[in-house]
């Protein structure tokens, strides 16, 4: 992003950028919790790889 | 369902309400948004986790009227969730004024939100606060205000001079 597109956010009304903050956080939010059930599908599919290994 | 997860929106317009009725109630004697937000006001947008309200106490003890200010913001509805206060989902934490922040607090600028009367530290707190607290994000901040916002120097440089703080290198 350019400085001026900085300067010409920085200039928006407080209403319209706390706007955009709440979109951010809902972003954010949904990034990690994505990355979350990533997390936990590769555990499980790792744990589900050793059982295999288990001697009988 | 844990109280942060109901967020849709900054509830900005409830947190100045909340915060001015504390007032109307006596409960303390002022307020003003700090920290990211605050900065979000003379700046772009910027992700953030919270919002820090900044307040006087009325009460001067040790507790700073802390159970009753608490007390009083559940029964509008907030919910209480370790360090944070949780309005409609979103994590506001409530931090008593002193020295410097103090002096930002009295010195705040009024503004309103959505119609709801509020205050906001002046630009000039902003910066200073951020150079006493110096963690990397508080640097990035005082690189932002710098470069976004219209600093009143003389004002900047009398906060930091009787404050004994200087501005890190960018």
């Amino acid at each position: 992003m350019t400085n001026a597109m900085r300067q010409k956010l920085a200039r928006e009304p407080f209403e319209e950028k706390i706007r955009k903050v709440s979109q951010l956080i809902r972003l954010s939010k949904a990034a990690s919790q994505k990355k979350m059930a990533r997390a936990g599908q590769e555990r499980r599919s790792a744990g589900s790889s050793n059982m295999a290994g288990l001697p009988q | 369902m844990n109280a942060k997860d109901q967020f849709s929106a900054i509830p900005m317009g409830e947190i100045f309400r909340g915060a001015n009725e504390l007032v109307a109630e006596g409960l303390i004697k002022s307020w003003a948004l700090g920290g990211a937000l605050a900065g979000v006001y003379y700046t772009e947008p910027v992700a953030t986790y919270d919002a820090d309200i900044f307040f006087i106490p009325a009460d001067k003890s040790v507790s700073a009227g802390i159970p009753a200010i608490y007390g009083h913001l559940q029964a509008r509805g907030w919910a209480v969730e370790g360090e944070h206060l949780i309005v409609q989902g979103f994590p506001v934490q409530l931090l008593g004024a002193d020295g410097l922040t103090e002096e930002a607090v009295r010195a705040a600028a009024d503004i309103e939100f959505e119609g709801v009367p509020g205050r906001v530290f002046l630009a000039e707190y902003i910066v200073a606060i951020a150079a006493s607290v110096g963690r990397a994000k508080d640097r990035a901040r005082i690189e932002q205000m710098l470069g976004q916002s219209e600093i009143d120097q003389g004002h900047l440089n009398a906060i930091l001079k009787r404050h004994n703080l200087n501005l890190p290198k960018l």
